[in-house]
């Protein structure tokens, strides 16, 4: 724990020997360290101190790249066309520039957590003081092991915290400048680079998140955390409604507050959209999740919200434009969208309100949390009624819709803008007869990104025609999910280390990130099910979270309700909105520090390096979408997680791919003897994009195996990956010679038939290392070196 | 023959595709020392696209099924190499690179049937990192190939397809 700077002034001394006159004598922090774990190698790396790791990640797992802009633009030297061989005004190459763009994405994927960090760790310390303990109860001991392990420091009140944001700050300025022109040359080094911002927004997203548990009593990792209510229908209509939208809880909570502290708690409806909504539920769990961010436009053109509050990160930026097509105030409420709306801040709470329900102003800024915390609720009780024409009411009504759909002319524009290539003229013809299926049906393929309307050249409000056309089921729809839990107990983490290590629970699968999917959001519920009924630990948190739970099996009932909420095997664990997800990375920390006693404090390099080996998780972004889902993958890089995604995935550029053909690349060490040896491609790729929810479920069977895997551990593993391949290939893998070390390893039920594939690849029994990549983890024998 | 990119924002660049019929395709195809196909997951689009997949097998076309779609390339009995459609490219952009049957690199890529962006994407891949040329035989004219089929209805493109099977005597 630190103490607070000191200053003294001396204005004027004099002695026989000296004279001092306007002497100041500053002492900066004072560490009083109490964590008896001695300091690692790599206190508050700078990206030169990990460079040598990222070097071995690199080397094995190399960079495809893979442009979606074969010029540059980032200079009035250019456009500088960069196609194969061809260099830019500056020299850069176009696998240079390719590696830059990524940087320049994490870093701005790493800046926008930070900022949000920094806003909610001033906000709960402007609250509560930087004094207040964070403290997560008895079962949490290890509070933030990203911080331990980055920042070599436990921090114990939240004004701890504020080093780690300095740091992180500092390096995020560092990593955006390396991207001007003329400096950064070398696109491994560029990738480094992306590996640290990745990493600095690991740490930042544990701040903030840590900070808003604490500050907001948020669930404490509670396994029993309960069920709430997700979807159009989980919303009472009656009600006036207040929508809120983006990331940054602290608006949302101050409007609970607020509703609770003057009895309007039952009176108005909280919803929100996108991770706000999770944290609004953390904090209350009768608030609703309308759903994921494609749900933005269609729930304010249905007119339900009566006022939208909108924080950061992932909110449209024309929604002001279409608020105000349904007589929906906004209140921006962050200065990271300001929205060209008047800053309120100031003013007096009833003037604002009069303002808004007046409609004299389609929507303030107002940048103080409390503050609108009162206007959202006045503006809300005021305004419903105003607005009875548009709420709820606002979609085409069925003539209207068969009407515009009948002008449309089949120029396929809006199939061509459209990011999943929607048949949206065939199904508008056959809604022009009057059939409204293949239009309703689309919906549930439809990612909300609107270009289908921008493209089309009679303005035809197709989302609109389309909403309409499924109206009955989406506004009927509520489900159940469960409430976002934040971080996993220690309790948890001793229970499960073991069987993670030695491979006997099969593996973590965490599913993240946007709703950019290539073929609807069900396929994420369908990769979550299949892998719950294997006994795999699955993990989940943002919109990936929301679209889990928008799927119902027969009996009417969703995967939160038919599985438990536990760290364990067969579990289904919501840690809650993108910030939360830190706490998945940071189970996997734990692991090596509850289970393996590996020390964390400043330690990257041994725990990245034993996570990569020994703990089978495995991150699937199916939908990503955001610079930020890419600079979480990417950190989860670093630490030696692997990360697949969707086919919307590729156009980040850049993957992650390893040679199972070239066994020198899997070289590693056996710490125990200090022996080079080849091992299992094990994990194959570090960032990998698949075609189908099919080649994702065989891809994730096998991503999760590790080197260090017990026979046993193996066994399981590789059961699940042969069936699954069975099942969707319809083939045995072809690669499993690469993957079997011992006949051991082999499951009992497909023994003789893989025996003989064995055979014929010229099959030779292989030892199971203590693997690493690190020369200084291998043990050195008693007596060596004298 | 003109032919804009069916996604108007693929266009990467100033290299771009030239737009071939089922004729001229087979010629670049019979060009070609190891022609190579690459199919995905869109395979089922529709019923006729795996007999192309077969007759291009017949044609001494060695077939790269990425995706789950190695699933219906054994069902049919169609010899075929299961890889993912980013390891397939990987590979080809490794001037070292063997092949899958190790007896040389292909030195053409032919396309269909894979998910849109990927198979864009896989095309700027190779046209920025590799010596491999690539031919997309779906009915969206792909700009970032070297050559590819332009934007067809789904009949035209079947009639394509006809045409260079046929000119390619399968």
């Amino acid at each position: 724990m630190a103490t607070k700077p000191k200053k003294v002034k001396i204005t004027k001394a004099e002695s026989p020997t000296i004279k001092i006159g306007d002497l100041v004598i500053e002492i900066g922090e004072i560490e009083e360290d109490t964590w008896a774990e001695p300091m690692g190698p790599t206190p508050k790396p700078s990206w030169v101190e990990l460079r040598e790791w990222d070097k071995k990640l690199l080397n094995r797992y190399e960079p495809f790249y893979s442009p979606t802009c074969d010029m540059c633009c980032l200079c009035s030297y250019g456009k500088c066309d960069l196609t194969k061989d061809k260099k830019g005004a500056c020299g850069i190459t176009q696998r240079a520039q390719q590696a830059r763009l990524i940087l320049l994405e994490c870093v701005i994927g790493a800046a926008c957590h930070g900022a949000h960090a920094r806003h909610m760790l001033e906000h709960q310390i402007e609250r509560l003081g930087a004094d207040y303990r964070i403290d997560l109860g008895l079962n949490i001991e290890t509070e933030a092991p990203i911080y331990r392990t980055i920042i070599g420091k436990k921090p114990q009140t939240l004004g701890d915290l504020l080093e780690g944001m300095e740091y992180a700050e500092r390096e995020i300025q560092n990593l955006l400048s390396s991207v001007h022109t003329g400096q950064e040359g070398d696109h491994l080094d560029l990738e480094s680079k992306a590996l640290h911002a990745g990493m600095i927004d690991n740490l930042v997203k544990e701040i903030a998140d840590l900070a808003q548990i604490v500050g907001y009593d948020f669930p404490k990792g509670d396994p029993d955390a309960p069920l709430a209510e997700l979807g159009y229908g989980s919303v009472d209509k009656d009600k006036p409604l207040i929508l809120f939208i983006g990331h940054n809880v602290a608006p949302g909570a101050e409007v609970i507050t607020y509703a609770e502290a003057y009895g309007k708690a039952d009176k108005v409806e909280i919803a929100g959209i996108c991770c706000t909504a999770h944290d609004l539920q953390r904090r209350d769990k009768s608030a609703k999740i309308i759903g994921p961010l494609s749900e933005q436009i269609r729930f304010v053109r249905s007119g339900i919200a009566d006022v939208i509050v909108v924080d950061e990160q992932c909110v449209r930026t024309d929604i002001l434009e279409e608020a105000m097509k349904v007589r929906t105030p906004v209140i921006a409420t962050n200065d990271k969208m300001g929205l060209g709306l008047p800053d309120r801040t100031d003013d007096d709470p009833e003037a604002i309100v009069e303002d808004l329900v007046s409609y004299r102003l389609p929507g303030v800024f107002i940048h103080k949390p409390e503050k609108v915390g009162e206007v959202a609720v006045k503006v809300a009780e005021r305004i419903a009624a105003k607005r009875a024409e548009f709420k709820g009411k606002a979609l085409p009504e069925e003539e209207e819709l068969r009407n515009e759909s009948a002008r449309c002319v089949s120029c396929e524009k809006c199939q061509r803008a459209c990011p999943v290539n929607l048949h949206i003229s065939a199904a508008l013809k056959e809604a022009a007869k009057g059939s409204f299926e293949k239009l309703a049906s689309l919906r549930k393929l439809c990612v909300g990104c609107m270009r289908c309307e921008s493209a089309c050249p009679r303005d035809i409000k197709i989302v609109s025609l389309m909403e309409k056309a499924a109206e009955g089921e989406t506004y009927s729809q509520s489900y159940k999910i469960r409430i976002g839990r934040g971080p996993i107990l220690d309790t948890e983490i001793r229970n499960v280390g073991a069987p993670i290590v030695f491979g006997e629970i099969p593996g973590v699968v965490a599913f993240a990130g946007c709703t950019n999917f290539a073929n609807g959001a069900i396929e994420v519920a369908e990769m979550a099910e299949e892998f719950l009924k294997r006994n795999f630990i699955v993990v989940t948190s943002g919109c990936a979270a929301m679209a889990i739970a928008r799927y119902k099996d027969e009996n009417g009932e969703t995967l939160y309700e038919r599985y438990p909420g536990i760290f364990d095997a067969g579990g289904l664990v919501n840690v809650g909105s993108c910030v939360a997800n830190a706490h998945i990375l940071g189970a996997a920390i734990k692991i090596p520090y509850i289970f393996a006693r590996r020390s964390l404090r400043a330690n990257f390099e041994e725990i990245a390096d034993y996570i990569l080996h020994r703990v089978g998780a495995v991150g699937v972004v199916w939908g990503a979408m955001s610079a930020k889902a890419l600079s979480i993958g990417t950190g989860l890089n670093r630490w030696g997680i692997p990360v697949i995604m969707g086919p919307t995935g590729t156009k980040y550029r850049r993957l992650y791919l390893g040679r199972k053909d070239i066994p020198e690349k899997w070289e590693i060490y056996d710490a125990k003897t200090g022996e080079k040896l080849v091992t299992d491609p094990a994990p194959e790729h570090l960032a990998y994009v698949a075609e189908s929810k099919e080649e994702a479920m065989v891809a994730i069977a096998k991503l999760v195996m590790r080197p260090n895997d017990t026979t046993k551990g193996r066994q399981i593993k590789l059961a699940h990956y042969i069936d699954l391949h069975r099942r969707y290939f319809g083939t045995m893998p072809e690669d499993l010679h690469l993957y079997v070390r011992s006949e051991s390893d082999i499951p009992i039920n497909a023994k003789e038939e893989i025996l003989q594939i064995l055979k014929e690849k010229g099959w030779k029994e292989r030892k199971i290392p203590d693997p690493t990549m690190l020369p200084r983890m291998i043990m050195k024998k008693k007596g060596a070196g004298k | 023959m003109r032919a804009t990119s069916w996604r108007l924002t693929m266009e990467a660049g100033p290299t771009k595709a030239k737009p071939v019929n089922g004729d001229f395709a087979a010629r670049i195809i019979k060009q070609a020392s190891r022609p190579a196909l690459a199919i995905g997951a869109r395979i089922t689009e529709h019923e006729k696209l795996i007999d192309v997949v077969e007759r291009l097998s017949n044609a001494g076309v060695a077939v790269i099924a990425t995706a789950h779609a190695i699933r219906y390339t054994s069902e049919r009995g169609i010899p075929a190499h299961k890889a993912g459609v980013v390891e397939a490219t990987h590979l080809l952009t490794d001037p070292d690179w063997e092949g899958f049957d190790g007896k040389g690199k292909p030195d053409l890529l032919i396309v269909f049937a894979i998910n849109l962006d990927l198979e864009n994407q896989t095309f700027q891949t190779l046209k920025n990192f590799s010596d491999v040329k690539t031919l997309s035989i779906d009915r969206y004219f792909m700009v970032n190939a070297t050559y590819s089929f332009p934007n067809l209805t789904e009949e035209a493109w079947l009639d394509y397809l006809e045409e260079l099977c046929q000119k390619l005597g399968v």
